[in-house]
């Protein structure tokens, strides 16, 4: 802990730019993502329901109940530069601030769809994610680093060739597909393959809930792995080429150390450090992985949850998950920088 | 006119270059023949489908997922509609989002990246802040989003991903146009005052080319992945079949309960054709364009030679080399004889320099006495001895306990002979806790302290990390890890070189007095003959691989008898004759896959005569230490 204190008070600069333009960033997607929804052409309101059925009155109601009758901001009535609005109402009472303040309270509107707050949908959802991400991400880091570390040492013999080819093969396999299959072969071999939990067992004792959810966990998880291993594979065999060729890993086997103690305390500390890095960046690409595979096996996340909301063009529930999945990938970024600049001593702090 | 065809031979050369790699790039060539299959089957599609795809046939319900049969090689799908038609017209749509969206993302990308690259400053700092910004923000999302709050057409989809699948272009493209701008020629054509328009159009775009080609190609693939998972997640445009959203009618209309696998992993197998084909030409194309060495430190290296053990000398010596010869082996090239029949003898506390040009085997010697060698170098003949152990002839369990133990090394340029992510004290402390494990633990800071106050620097410096210390302390302290064992020979590899003249100095004279100090043997590999000239002992002159000559101190000073040795010294500046005009011997050392038929040295020598230029002089002992390789000592007849 002593360690992270001093880094703390060595580097505050370097971590207080760091947070800045993490909450300039943020603030970035907010207002994207405030403009997004209303370059829509038409009325979001008729647009989220779509029923013929719909009178003027309640549309009018759906309007007002969603704030929609408000201008978009000062001077602007609505996003068409043309028809200008009113520059004198109150600030406080156009659509930007009102969405802004209610961001700020956690209260990111209801649902069109079922009337629930979308924050309380949103905060469900995201742990199921979490944890498939968490274990999948988890299994493909350490599988990705072990072949790739062993294809390094064992460069240009066949068994980096064979495993550098897999790798590349893995890549290339769109994540959906991958789960498709795997589901189809779960499915002709008894596997749970839809859903977190059997329905019924909610009244299980603890732990044959926990098997069961991890019986229903075991075919995400084995599309995640395989589907991001290769990529980490590929990063940790470059990365640890480049390091074995350096001056230093001459140096400690001159000083007779052992391969074993020359990967374990010289090199691979060397190789993970960009790796740190490529994780945090690939954290976007894991998001549209997870869609994906939430999808194929109705896994309960924020990524179905998504495109629920896409095929029912449930819009407040469609906006908060967006920026909640961008807000979580912002902050991960930054926990990568921060991770990466206490590990590798040489990271400017200027 | 003239310039114009100059550069379009210069262009035609280059890619004749290019292509005389790349067609010996078995991963890129495959690639490539995957890219032409596919883009061949989307272009002929009427030709090679079997059916014609919008003729509205009566379909019964009896045809929906028919399995494969003779009428229907991969069966039918939801609508009752031929998989293999639908399969080969799915390309045209797949292939044809793929390269739309890739060149809308690769002009925004390359414009992005050559003109942050080339104006910077304000410039840079705002488009590079804006590339960061879009490459956090998760784009399978936002392209749903904006899919979905606009429509669902192969328009959108192309702009779409072609907006989003920039960042990683632009910045690529930056660092290259980076790179490019400090070269020679650009700073010449600015400074006759060319306008930037054309610097970047003649200069600029010529060098980033090739990168963004392989950029080009690995958009394609991102591209063609992400057009198949927005149709998948039922973001396609509806009226156009790709190989998506094959997979997304299927998967939602049920296949996977009628057990109707080809028309799940007929589309799939086309996505994984394409992506795999781009991504080993890309692979392929970035290995051509900028080639590494796979090879590393800790591959094997190729087994010593065993060869007959010849005699001893009758004198108790510490190390003792004995007709060592060093090859370096590539394939389908002759071996390169870097040291040929090398020996030597190091008694307690003597000093032996080894001088000679760059190039001519000092440091693959070296490396060679610890077996050192890089993957490619193999000892070939002769034998190693520490004390009475054959090092040539050790397991390698053995030789590490001889390692740093008894023989340490300090190596050329300690620039990066550190480990950069440990503080030094615990690099030292690590070569202690290896070798002597009885070594208490408690007094091994202090301990490390001490060596680095003998090299001269103050123990408060242990806990910082190498690139806080100068190339002067970088270099002490390498030599302080040099000494943590105690060993008994220390070999010093051009330890000065890359420093200036008064730290040079500095760490000639502290090697001198830690050798009077502790007793060490040192060898110390130099090109320079004046620097050891005052405190060696024994010298060792090497050429192109070869022993020159080999004597004591006095005698290489004082009666030279090799021409090389000669010249070395008139080389060097001798201050009781300040008038003396220094001469450089003209030319270079042999390249080693290029050796000359007779001496070495016979191309540079002044006394060359015809003997030499057709045989090889063997070494002529002149007396109980002096060797000398050259026709001319020869007995005189």
């Amino acid at each position: 802990m002593e360690g992270i204190k001093g880094y703390i008070l060595k580097r505050w600069q370097y971590l207080l730019k760091k947070i800045t333009w993490s909450l300039f960033t943020i603030l970035f997607v907010i207002i994207l993502n405030f403009f997004l929804f209303r370059i829509l052409p038409g009325d979001p309101a008729r647009a989220g329901v779509r029923d013929p059925r719909l009178t003027k009155e309640n549309i009018e109601a759906i309007r007002v109940r969603y704030g929609l009758d408000k201008p978009i901001i000062n001077c602007f009535e609505s996003l068409n530069p043309i028809k200008i609005g009113s520059c004198t109402v109150n600030p406080l009472d156009t659509q930007f601030f009102i969405y802004m303040g209610n961001l700020l309270q956690g209260d990111m509107m209801i649902s069109f769809h079922t009337n629930q707050p979308v924050a309380e949908m949103l905060s469900e959802r995201l742990w199921n994610t979490i944890v498939l991400i968490g274990a999948g991400q988890l299994l493909a880091i350490i599988f990705g680093v072990l072949f790739g570390m062993f294809s390094a040492w064992k460069a240009r013999t066949a068994i980096d060739y064979g495993s550098l080819t897999l790798s590349l093969v893995a890549w290339s396999i769109p994540t959906f597909w991958l789960g498709i299959i795997l589901l189809f072969w779960g499915s002709n071999n008894g596997m749970p393959i839809a859903g977190m939990s059997t329905p019924g067992m909610s009244s299980a004792p603890l732990l044959t809930r926990w098997g069961d959810i991890a019986q229903h966990m075991f075919l995400p998880t084995l599309t995640y792995t395989i589907v991001y291993m290769g990529e980490y594979m590929l990063i940790m065999r470059s990365s640890l080429l480049d390091v074995l060729s350096e001056d230093y890993i001459l140096t400690a086997k001159a000083k007779g150390l052992s391969v074993f103690q020359i990967l374990k305390d010289h090199a691979i500390t060397n190789a993970m450090l960009p790796l740190v890095t490529i994780i945090a960046i690939n954290l976007g690409f894991t998001v549209g992985g997870v869609i994906q595979i939430e999808t194929v096996f109705s896994w309960p996340g924020l990524g179905m949850t998504t495109v629920e909301a896409l095929n029912r063009r449930d819009f407040p529930v469609l906006q908060g998950a967006f920026l909640l999945i961008a807000v979580t990938v912002i902050l991960s970024n930054l926990l990568a920088d921060l991770a990466y600049s206490y590990l590798d001593p040489r990271v400017k702090t200027e | 006119m003239e310039a114009h065809i100059a550069s379009t031979t210069q262009v035609t050369s280059r890619f004749q270059d290019f292509w005389g790699v790349f067609r010996k790039n078995y991963m890129g060539l495959v690639g490539l023949g995957m890219l032409v299959t596919a883009i061949f089957v989307a272009v002929f599609a009427p030709v090679l489908s079997p059916y014609d795809p919008s003729s509205t046939q009566d379909v019964t319900t009896g045809d929906i997922y028919n399995a494969p049969s003779v009428d229907h090689w991969l069966g039918t799908d939801d609508a009752g509609q031929d998989v293999l038609t639908n399969f080969i017209f799915g390309a045209r749509v797949s292939l044809t989002i793929g390269f739309f969206a890739a060149f809308i993302s690769l002009v925004i990308g390359g414009v992005f990246g050559i003109v942050a690259g080339f104006y910077g400053g304000r410039t840079e700092e705002v488009l590079m802040r804006f590339t960061d910004i879009m490459l956090v923000i998760p784009d399978l999302p936002l392209m749903m989003v904006v899919i979905a709050l606009t429509k669902p057409s192969i328009f959108n989809i192309i702009l779409v991903i072609g907006l989003l699948y920039w960042t990683t272009t632009a910045r690529v493209v930056r660092s290259q146009t980076l790179a490019v701008k400090s070269r020679k020629f650009v700073l010449r054509a600015r400074s006759i005052g060319a306008g930037k328009g054309h610097i970047i159009r003649h200069h600029i775009l010529p060098l980033v080319m090739p990168i963004l080609v392989v950029q080009a190609v690995l958009v394609v693939s991102s591209a063609v992945l992400a057009e198949s998972t927005l149709s998948f997640l039922g973001l396609g445009d509806p009226t156009a079949l790709s190989w998506g959203q094959m997979l997304n009618y299927a998967f939602g209309r049920g296949a996977m309960s009628t057990g109707a696998w080809w028309a799940l992993v007929v589309p799939g197998f086309g996505i994984v054709w394409v992506v795999l084909g781009l991504t080993l030409l890309g692979q392929g194309l970035e290995q051509v364009l900028n080639p590494r060495l796979d090879t590393h430190h800790l591959m094997p290296s190729r087994p010593t030679v065993k060869s007959e053990a010849a005699q001893r000398s009758s004198e108790k010596s510490l190390l003792e080399v004995k007709n060592l010869s060093i090859n370096y082996i590539s394939e389908g090239k002759p071996p390169a004889r870097a040291v040929e029949n090398v020996s030597f003898t190091l008694k307690e506390g003597e000093l032996i320099g080894l001088v000679g040009e760059s190039g001519c085997g000092k440091t693959t010697l070296m490396l060679g006495l610890l077996r050192l060698l890089p993957s490619a170098g193999q000892i070939v003949s002769g034998q190693v001895y520490y004390k009475d152990q054959e090092i040539t002839a050790l397991s390698d369990e053995e030789l590490n306990k001889i390692r740093w133990r008894n023989v340490s090394i300090v190596f050329q340029g300690a620039m990066n002979a550190l480990n950069p992510v440990r503080t030094v004290g615990d690099q030292i402390a690590e070569a202690i806790r290896k070798h002597l494990p009885d070594f208490p633990a408690e007094k091994l800071p202090a301990r490390v302290s001490e060596l680095l106050e003998l090299v001269g620097i103050t123990s408060e410096h242990k806990d910082y990390y190498p690139h806080q210390y100068s190339g002067g302390m970088r270099q002490r302290a390498m030599i302080a890890m040099a000494l943590a064992c105690e060993p008994q020979v220390v070999i010093a590899d051009e330890p000065t070189t890359a420093l200036d003249v008064m730290v040079q100095a500095q760490i000639l004279d502290l090697l001198d007095q830690l050798r009077k100090k502790l007793g060490l043997a040192i060898i110390f590999v130099t090109h320079d003959l004046g620097v050891v000239a005052e405190i060696c002992d024994k010298v060792l002159v090497m050429y192109g691989g070869v022993t020159a000559e080999y004597a004591d101190v006095d005698t290489i000073y004082n009666s030279p008898s090799h021409p090389y040795t000669q010249e070395l010294l008139k080389a060097f500046p001798d201050l009781t004759k300040p008038k003396k005009k220094l001469v450089s011997i003209p030319g270079y050392p042999p390249r080693l896959d290029a050796l000359p038929a007779g001496c070495r040295f016979a191309p540079r020598c002044p006394l060359a005569f015809a003997r030499c230029h057709t045989e090889q002089p063997a070494l002529h002992e002149l007396g109980d230490t002096h060797i000398v390789s050259c026709h001319l000592v020869e007995a005189p007849k």
